[in-house]
């Protein structure tokens, strides 16, 4: 074992892609974001010297990756109609997460509401068109946010097969050919006046768990009524902002819906797996990067004037943490790969209760892992683990928030038992 | 809700005495009126406020004279028997604060090297008690045996390379080393204890006054918790001290750690408590399933319960050791094997578990366990900060090969 890179996957599941993304984005990581990163978190509330490297990820100017799903006919990479989206999505999650995994969920995030429309079989090409010269045009990286959590109900819009949205409080009516949007978002990723658009799911009638009054719809953010609060404070990721959202009296035009009834619902249900497959792979990349920096510590200091690594009770926990980085990294590709194979006759619809159940229990896994592995990492560095010039304790405070977000553990539980265990009343 | 947390996280009260209750309950107070109800503008001016609170606590209280004898003026809680009572004291302590436990754990365990009985070192106590009751606020670090450097063979501390050298000069000792890594509060500390080893690999305490000509200090530190306990590297080049300034006799280290461990035990515990009351909050006032309270769900209440039975047992754990220390003429000293062999053992299970407590509670607040605004997450960076530094290198190697030489009579193994 020389690299990072030797750390397992399975090849044969690897995008062609895979190979030049990776390259080009580990260049970008080593030049725009590890030599400065250890300043982030004092930018968390400026942006100043994030936003650059964001521009040189996401714009036109840089890699140009915000524009990565549109059609190519439209400016894009095309990625919506590949049979890689998922394993693509987990390379760039990946790669991005070593360098920084609250850059890598800004990113994503970018492309999440996107998914709604922009991925085969359910491309809206109408709304594809409006919204591609917004993120295919810019030089400098431009965000959306998927506005899911609600003040009361936390998670509770996630848990959509038990609850149907009855939840939401966000509404939206129809007047003439606009909808109007009311409610109270918290905590979107890329909020706080980061993002041009947001994906607003919402209920066209209030306590309502029928599925076909659950509905997505787009809201450019310079819509009046529109408003954002200022960016929390948080353990961690400085590179990711998150606010309250208000919508007053919000009118879009009413082709902004992302599809109708039940398809929305659909298609928020298929927004979850590539939630959880993105935070599998800002995972393990963050892993990749604690093997490098521990691989640095272990092999230059020493207990009983030895070097760490060749101390037995240090290898035995050393371990073990590589052997969970390797394990991750193969579960980490196959919930890709579970993602990827909803267009195939051997796959699953990606909505459908096994697909969400597995792809949950993988991330959560590897949360669990995470947490568990950067926690002994900090400690075998003793006085040094806190110390945020060796950078583990920066993905130590990233990776339980990964842990927790997105209806955290728990309803990863129980998303398995419903399924494994034939679950009725959960 | 306010809960009763002596009611829930029940301990042996009657190893406490009356007295050393009622200064608990003073410091309860204390951190209630201080810090936790004025949580949120504490932690945006904490650079600001951090000394006032200290002062508040460690002078207006009385916090430092504890471990002085009344001959300094002190409160005279210099004897082992005091250790149950310290450590309620600094449970409250923690519960308010992590970098204000640290400071005064630091302070409390250093001096406890000179001050308590049967090892009083008077004419250091005559130098030191002096400054460090002055009103001016003083800080005091230890800079502990730890990750030694490849290629560079160093004397040894229980497998741990102690960096910094001393080495005898007419009537001075000279302390020598580089970029030496204090527990913490190395910007700001007056008084360093230094772990050192002379030639002969004896390894023995030094104090050395941090205004002392070739003490240099380096760049701040930026560290995962314990925000206010602005740290830095320090290095000796040739600093003099006078020879009453050492402590070499066998054991006085062991009592270093000894003393770090109950206390910052006590710290963990006393912020994973504060934890819980926050949780408490949070699992009533929350619904989940459209309208279950969190706390009723049973998926939810089984984490609830594991915060609790962590908390519970390890504040049970730390009880037991202050216990033991409080008569440890039975056990050959503080200093001697077997409390320093339990004191890492219950020290390192206790962090564990505190930290356990609240990695599992964050589980149930979702973006609140992370946000600063709830307080919680500076809780988790504390304690786990906290238990890194405890370590010293190497993760709880250290302390299992400690184990290990006790119960299994290793003669060989990383000593």
């Amino acid at each position: 074992m020389k690299h990072f890179d030797d750390f397992s996957r399975p090849l044969e599941y690897i995008s062609p892609m895979d190979k030049h993304l990776r390259t080009v984005i580990r260049k970008w990581a080593d030049e725009e974001v590890l030599p400065f990163r250890r300043r982030f978190d004092e930018d968390w509330k400026e942006h100043k010297l994030i936003e650059p490297a964001f521009d040189k990820l996401m714009g036109n100017k840089g890699l140009g990756l915000q524009k990565a799903l549109f059609p190519e006919e439209l400016g894009g990479w095309g990625l919506g109609h590949s049979d890689s989206t998922f394993m693509t999505s987990y390379a760039l999650s990946e790669e991005v997460g070593r360098a920084d995994t609250g850059m890598a969920v800004a990113f994503l995030v970018t492309l999440w509401p996107l998914t709604t429309i922009l991925i085969e079989p359910h491309v809206n090409w109408r709304l594809a068109k409006e919204f591609a010269p917004m993120f295919c045009n810019s030089d400098c990286a431009v965000f959306s946010a998927l506005t899911m959590t609600e003040p009361q109900g936390g998670a509770d819009i996630e848990n959509i097969g038990l609850l149907g949205g009855k939840t939401l409080r966000t509404t939206a009516r129809l007047d003439g050919d606009e909808w109007v949007i009311n409610g109270h978002k918290l905590w979107p990723t890329n909020s706080a006046g980061v993002s041009k658009l947001f994906g607003v799911p919402c209920t066209t009638k209030l306590g309502s768990s029928d599925l076909d009054d659950f509905a997505i719809i787009f809201v450019p953010t310079d819509t009046k009524g529109v408003s954002e609060g200022n960016p929390y404070e948080k353990a961690g990721m400085a590179a990711d902002k998150n606010s309250d959202i208000w919508f007053e009296d919000v009118r879009v035009p009413s082709w902004y819906r992302a599809h109708g009834p039940v398809l929305d619902a659909q298609t928020f249900v298929e927004v979850i797996p590539w939630g959880q497959v993105a935070s599998c792979g800002f995972l393990t990349g963050a892993m990749l990067n604690l093997y490098e920096r521990l691989y640095e510590f272990v092999s230059t200091r020493t207990y009983c004037n030895r070097t760490l690594k060749e101390n037995d009770a240090v290898a035995g926990v050393i371990g073990r943490i590589a052997g969970d980085i390797d394990i991750c990294r193969i579960l980490g590709h196959e919930a890709a790969r579970i993602g990827d194979r909803r267009n195939m006759p051997f796959g699953n619809e990606l909505g459908s209760e096994e697909t969400i159940a597995k792809i949950r229990n993988i991330k959560d896994f590897i949360s669990d892992k995470s947490v568990e592995i950067f926690g002994r990492a900090m400690d075998v560095l003793g006085a040094y683990g806190p110390d945020r010039e060796w950078d583990i304790e920066k993905h130590w405070r990233d990776v339980k928030i990964i842990q927790l977000w997105m209806g955290g553990k728990q309803l990863c539980q129980m998303e398995a038992a419903r399924y494994f265990f034939n679950c009725k009343t959960l | 809700m306010s809960v009763d947390l002596d009611k829930l996280f029940i301990y042996p009260k009657h190893w406490v005495d009356e007295d050393a209750r009622s200064f608990s309950t003073t410091i309860r107070q204390w951190a209630d009126k201080e810090i936790i109800s004025d949580r949120l503008n504490y932690q945006q001016n904490y650079t600001l406020l951090f000394p006032e609170k200290c002062r508040k606590l460690g002078i207006d209280i009385g916090l430092k004279r504890l471990v002085l004898s009344e001959k300094y003026d002190g409160y005279g809680w210099n004897s082992p028997s005091y250790a149950p009572a310290i450590l309620t004291a600094f449970t409250e302590i923690g519960r308010g604060d992590a970098s204000i436990g640290l400071a005064n754990a630091l302070d409390y365990a250093i001096f406890a090297t000179i001050t308590m009985h049967p090892n009083i070192k008077d004419d250091l106590c005559d130098a030191l008690a002096p400054l460090y009751l002055s009103d001016k606020l003083k800080t005091s670090t230890a800079i502990l045996p730890g990750a030694g450097i490849n290629d560079r063979k160093t004397p040894l501390f229980r497998g741990m390379s102690v960096l910094a050298g001393i080495a005898a000069d007419d009537n001075e000792y000279v302390v020598s080393g580089e970029n030496l890594r204090p527990f913490g509060f190395g910007k700001a500390s007056d008084l360093l204890c230094v772990v050192c080893a002379q030639s002969s690999g004896k390894i023995c305490l030094a104090f050395v006054p941090a205004d002392i000509s070739g003490v240099k200090k380096g760049l701040p530190i930026k560290q995962t918790g314990l925000d206010a306990s602005e740290n830095t590297d320090i290095s000796f080049e040739s600093v003099r001290i006078p020879k009453e300034y050492i402590i070499s006799r066998d054991g006085a280290v062991e009592e270093l750690y000894v003393w770090l461990n109950l206390l910052l035990g006590g710290v963990s515990i006393g912020a994973a408590m504060n934890f819980f009351e926050i949780l408490t909050e949070w699992a009533q006032s929350r619904t989940i399933k459209g309208g279950i309270p969190m706390k009723e769900n049973p998926l939810c209440a089984s984490v609830l319960a594991t915060v609790a039975q962590e908390i519970t047992c390890a504040r049970l754990l730390c009880y037991s050791l202050s216990q033991i220390m409080a008569d440890p003429l039975a056990l050959r000293g503080i200093g001697g094997e077997s409390i320093y062999t339990i004191a890492r053992m219950i020290g390192s299970s206790v962090q564990d578990s505190a930290l356990n407590a609240l990695n599992r509670g964050m589980e149930l607040m979702g973006s609140a366990g992370y946000a600063r605004e709830w307080h919680v997450e500076k809780h988790w960076r504390d304690i786990k900060t906290v238990q890194s530094s405890l370590c010293g290198v190497a993760a709880d190697i250290p302390v299992k090969m400690d184990i290990a030489r006790f119960f299994y009579d290793c003669k060989e193994v990383c000593s």
